[in-house]
């Protein structure tokens, strides 16, 4: 159990396998961009760069400044301990409910931490943070609930038949809310470096920017865990794990260089139709 | 403006957006821009004067310096300045190769700003494939002069490298690839719909404001005004070569964008002709060092719009005043109409779609906020620094 819980599928496996994944990502995209791109253990480099740099803590800071960066991670490395890959871990009734709650509060507390540095900057990526939460949390838990209702569980489980071929537009709703938690394009727009420097994280430097770049990395393979296990046909070993995750990582990087960042108003707009799309299947299920 | 909703987010002076220091303080309510200051001047070089204490010849090197990208407009407007103050006429062949340097630079110049346009509204594909395409003319001006910046080629009286008949062959299939992605491109920016969502309708600069804060170059021309000093006052052989001034009405920032891709099509079609009507002989010919006393202007197209030079010489080696009005400076007052209750993440693209270059901006006026009163840097506040 409790080498379940640290270890595989744990937070050792979490965290490594995303950090390699990240990293795959980054050569994907710049294999489609007709670049060479930085090699695969880059994020490695970067992140023990990271935390050999000095913490810098603005004088205008707030509380939160130091505490939420890591409650980030702490909770969406709780989410990734839910979700079951082929062995379940931990399960209780309603655990989906602590899925969708952790996935949320891990956003929500960079928001918070951003908030916290009282740089304008960094407000105003926190502000087009929570607008952007309440654009994409609902299509992403009607397309949790989705499965979940069609079977009556009271807890999640990995579903052995592809439930994207019986819920297809669920699926492409849970695929494209996983897009703007994460913030890959065309959705990146609370850390839009462009007008806002780096959003949320503008004040952060050293290991607490470490841990805001890691939070990111994590979720995404998070993310990709609870795609395979409620819609891609589960993962029975290993191996299966690997051919989908990278599939669901491939697609993933398509939409990152295929689109040009949206406007919070076009991407909210965006959410809420992908919503309706989404309760279609809903309905379908009830 | 309701004060308590209200507040001021720095752009600048170090910023991504912006390649150069510059500061844009923008006021904003919610995502709204309310109103923008610009401050210039964290770039400004003292050019005009350093010009002054250097000869003629030293002149053209710290010119090409001015800006990294239309570094050949420069000198080239510069040398025809001087050309008319010496009363010489440069050899025909001589005038052609400065043409084709110069529209090879607003090709590198446009394909740049392609990629900078598409990396403002998050879109990192297009930036790095306009970049890789933009290779193609930065090697043909590496081949040509040795230098992918900076590459010397106008000298006063001409120029100082011949283009070779293998170059002219490579030269037009390298035009040829180029304007196959170009008719890409403009399909990109015109069909894409996660470009357009962007760039239609956004930083929209009437034409009456247009005429009014003196736009230039592609900006005025995207607004539908015909500007372009190739066709309004021909300078070297531009009335001997066929190409069409391109402009736009729709005013927004994709106008700018057609008319800077489309503009490129012109640009391939003039080095054709001009390989194609360039006649054998001498490269340049021989000027005397000492300037007669006179003073001079002349203006040329650059990528960015009109270049204005303006020289007065005293009679020795030395001028005894240069003054250059480069396209940003004309441009840069637009930005205030054109953000003026736009979105915030509408900024960086309407900022760029100006194409601005800040250090060729950069003009030094002193000014005491308590008695008001301003000031220009004189040579003897020079001296005390």
């Amino acid at each position: 159990m409790l080498f379940e819980i640290l270890v595989y599928p744990g937070i050792l496996f979490l965290l490594i396998a995303s950090i390699i994944y990240s990293g795959i990502m980054r050569k994907l995209a710049a294999r489609m961009q007709n670049r060479i791109g930085p090699p695969i253990y880059q994020v490695v480099y970067d992140l023990i760069k990271l935390t050999g740099k000095e913490n810098i803590r603005p004088k205008q800071a707030k509380t939160g400044f130091t505490l939420f960066p890591a409650i980030a991670l702490a909770s969406v490395l709780i989410a990734g301990i839910l979700i079951p890959i082929h062995t379940k871990t931990i399960s209780f009734t309603g655990d989906y409910i602590a899925i969708i709650y952790f996935l949320l509060f891990s956003s929500t507390a960079l928001f918070i931490a951003g908030y916290a540095s009282s740089n304008n900057l960094a407000i105003v990526g926190s502000i087009r943070g929570i607008v952007m939460v309440f654009a994409y949390e609902l299509p992403f838990i009607i397309s949790i609930l989705v499965p979940i209702l069609a079977f009556n569980l009271y807890s999640i489980q990995s579903f052995d038949t592809w439930l994207i071929t019986r819920y297809p537009l669920a699926a492409l709703s849970l695929f494209i809310s996983i897009l703007a938690k994460v913030e890959i394009p065309p959705f990146h727009i609370p850390n839009a470096h462009q007008e806002l420097v780096g959003g949320y994280s503008v004040e952060f430097t050293g290991k607490r920017l470490a841990l805001i770049e890691l939070t990111t990395i994590v979720k995404t393979f998070v993310l990709i865990l609870l795609m395979i296990t409620l819609y891609l046909g589960g993962a029975q070993n290993i191996f299966i794990l690997l051919i989908k995750s990278l599939a669901v990582l491939f697609a993933l990087t398509v939409s990152r260089v295929l689109f040009a960042r949206l406007r919070i108003e076009q991407a909210l707009r965006f959410y809420w139709i992908f919503a309706l799309i989404a309760a279609i299947d809903l309905i379908r299920v009830l | 403006m309701n004060e308590d909703t209200c507040y001021t987010l720095p752009l600048g002076p170090q910023h991504p957006a912006l390649v150069e220091p510059e500061y844009l303080k923008v006021h904003l309510d919610g995502e709204t821009i309310v109103d923008v200051e610009i401050n210039l001047g964290f770039m400004h070089r003292g050019i005009e004067k350093a010009l002054q204490q250097r000869t003629y010849q030293q002149d053209r090197f710290l010119i090409e310096k001015i800006c990294g990208i239309c570094s050949s407009i420069h000198t080239l407007t510069y040398c025809n300045t001087i050309e008319k103050l010496l009363d010489v006429e440069i050899p025909e062949r001589a005038k052609y190769i400065r043409m084709i340097i110069a529209e090879f630079e607003r090709i590198h110049s446009h394909m740049l700003w392609v990629g900078i346009a598409a990396y403002e509204i998050g879109f990192d594909t297009v930036f790095q494939m306009s970049w890789r395409d933009r290779e193609l003319v930065m090697e043909l001006l590496e081949d040509l002069s040795g230098n992918r910046v900076s590459y010397s080629m106008n000298t006063i009286g001409g120029v100082r490298r011949d283009i070779s008949r293998t170059m002219t062959e490579k030269i037009r299939t390298t035009m040829d690839k180029i304007d196959s992605r170009l008719h890409h491109y403009i399909d990109v920016f015109v069909n894409d719909s996660t470009i357009t969502k962007r760039t239609k309708g956004t930083g929209i600069l009437k034409q009456k404001d247009a005429i009014r804060y003196s736009a230039v170059g592609p900006l005025a021309r995207a607004s539908g005004i015909s500007c372009d000093i190739r066709k309004k006052a021909p300078y070297l052989l531009y009335d001997k070569v066929d190409f069409k001034e391109i402009t736009h009405n729709t005013s927004d920032v994709e106008s700018r964008a057609i008319v800077r891709l489309k503009e490129l099509l012109e640009s391939t079609k003039i080095i054709r002709q001009c390989l194609h009507l360039m006649p054998k002989g001498e490269l340049s010919i021989k000027v005397p060092d000492i300037v007669p006393v006179g003073e001079a202007i002349s203006r040329g197209e650059a990528p960015r719009g009109e270049i204005f030079y303006y020289a007065r010489s005293d009679g020795t080696d030395k001028p005894y005043r240069i003054k250059i009005r480069t396209p940003t400076l004309a441009n840069i007052h637009s930005l205030q109409p054109m953000l003026k209750g736009q979105q915030l993440a509408d900024l960086p693209i309407i900022v760029a779609s100006i194409d601005p270059c800040f250090s060729c901006t950069d003009r030094v006026t002193l000014l005491d906020t308590r008695t008001g009163i301003s000031k220009t840097v004189d040579e003897t506040y020079l001296k005390k620094l």
